[in-house]
């Protein structure tokens, strides 16, 4: 379970995150929807540790992630995919993925290049495993990333908007591959403004507005007329995502 | 000294310069690159007091004359702390210093071209510091810096000449010493700047070769 609890995050005068709570159980899928700015990052950012909260509280199955002796073991739990890939250029798509789970979690190497491969032919990758990141194209530039996600079998996916760098045909390439994930019961925090998406593939959807959490809702209820629609902000961000 | 023709035996005193300039090359070079890696390391942790000790050495070294700082090394301070200094230890001394600050530089340089979004993308997969440093930082800021070091040791290679003013046999002294014998500049200098100068293009192009397979994911195209 991961567990935020009144979380603040302010950067110098700026608050960003003003006293958030949210609860992930194992098996969900919870998109975080937001206009830009209001803190869908950062709150990501503070799950993984890379800020440092203010006030509050944020466990990954019970271990605190401000607690340098926890932080190591929360990690290991949750595995992160990057609005820009974030991919390391050195290194090919297979090194990109057996990093981690052959230093972290001190795998044999052969063992974890086998499932790297295994992975990368799972996103319709299996030739590209010594391809570095310069030759590849963005979807599957994230493709890797989800897989390098993946090697280390986190409990939780942490995905801040991994398709917004992305033309539509390689979003549907990586969409069709978080949809997959779902089905198979992967637990997923999902920042997104693919809105129709969330809506497929989400078991709750919460909505942040400056910092606030406005709306914490199960999907059908947050797109109902009497649930997460009856709050104008809620209504207003929709309609516009939906022009757009 | 008497004036005097050529010998064959010049050959061999131009060989033994060479020897002794190449070889100190290659001793201040090694320490250089240890000790300003190792500060760029050290600095890398953000270790306090250290690092800021470290930006004081390497810009005092950076912006004072080599040969002040030789003078200083073997002059000044065997006389001031009373110790025994040959050249050698002076000129290694002042030369490794040199090149460590200049090394120093483009290290941390290189790793700060290093966007933080390659730190964070290891840290949150639970990797240490000296885990991101050793696989995902070092890599990457030796292939940018392998350019400037390149540059930079070319030309340390020539700043080892300063050291035959106090007395080292280097090739600079040797030019010297059969300049002084024979009374043929002309012919003395050329041949010791075409060595100087297999020296250092021996130097360029073992860096660039390196460069090249360093950089091979990112191999540069044109524009
Ligand atoms: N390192 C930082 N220093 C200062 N301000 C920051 C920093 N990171 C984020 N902010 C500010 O915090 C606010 C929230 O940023 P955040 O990136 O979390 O928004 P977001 O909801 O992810 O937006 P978007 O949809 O555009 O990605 C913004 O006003 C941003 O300018
Ligand atoms: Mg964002």
């Amino acid at each position: 379970m991961i567990k935020v609890e009144n979380v603040k995050k302010a950067f110098g005068p700026v608050t960003v995150l003003d006293g958030v709570n949210l609860v992930v159980n194992p098996g969900e899928v919870v998109s975080i929807l937001g206009s830009s700015g209001s803190g869908k990052s950062t709150l990501i950012r503070c799950i993984n540790g890379l800020e440092k909260l203010n006030a509050g509280r944020i466990t990954v199955d019970d271990f605190d992630v401000s607690k340098p002796k926890d932080l190591a073991e929360a990690r290991k739990r949750s595995g992160t995919v990057f609005q820009l890939f974030n991919l390391y250029p050195h290194m090919t798509a297979l090194q990109n993925i057996t990093l981690a789970p052959v230093e972290v979690l001190k795998r044999p190497r052969a063992e974890a290049e086998a499932e790297g491969r295994a992975l990368l032919a799972s996103v319709g990758l299996g030739d590209r495993a010594d391809a570095y990141s310069s030759q590849l194209s963005g979807g599957q530039r994230q493709r890797v990333g989800i897989c390098r996600a993946l090697a280390m079998k986190p409990r939780y996916l942490l995905l801040d908007e991994v398709t917004s760098a992305l033309d539509p045909e390689m979003t549907a390439e990586v969409l069709d591959i978080l949809a997959k994930l779902a089905a198979g019961g992967t637990t997923m925090v999902f920042v997104t403004h693919e809105i129709e998406f969330a809506r497929q593939i989400s078991s709750r959807i919460v909505f942040l507005e400056k910092g606030k959490l406005l709306v914490d809702l199960p999907t059908a209820e947050f797109f109902a007329e009497t649930g997460g629609l009856a709050q104008p902000r809620v209504a207003q961000f929709l309609s516009k995502m939906r022009k757009d | 000294m008497r004036y005097a023709e050529f010998t064959p035996f010049d050959l061999v005193l131009l060989a033994q310069g060479l020897g002794v300039t190449v070889g100190l090359f290659l001793a201040t070079t090694l320490i250089g690159l240890f000790l300003g890696a190792l500060w760029g390391v050290i600095r890398f942790y953000r270790t306090p007091v250290l690092t800021q000790f470290i930006t004081f050495v390497a810009e005092i070294l950076k912006n004072s004359p080599v040969l002040v700082q030789l003078f200083l090394v073997f002059f000044g301070f065997p006389a001031f702390f009373k110790l025994n200094m040959t050249p050698v230890n002076a000129a290694v001394i002042t030369l490794s210093l040199n090149t460590a600050a200049f090394v120093y530089v483009i290290a941390v340089s290189s790793i700060e071209s290093i966007g933080r979004d390659q730190v964070e993308a290891a840290r949150v997969f639970g990797l240490t510091r000296w885990q991101v440093l050793r696989h995902v930082i070092a890599p990457q800021a030796l292939a940018f810096s392998i350019g400037p070091l390149t540059a930079l040791l070319v030309n340390q290679l020539q700043v080892t000449s300063l050291i035959s003013v106090i007395g080292v046999m280097d090739l600079a002294k040797i030019g010297a010493n059969l300049n002084l014998r024979t009374l043929q500049p002309f012919i003395v200098w050329t041949v010791v700047g075409v060595l100087y100068y297999l020296a250092a293009k021996l130097v360029a192009t073992l860096g660039a070769r390196l460069e090249k397979r360093l950089r091979a994911h990112s191999a540069f195209r044109g524009l």
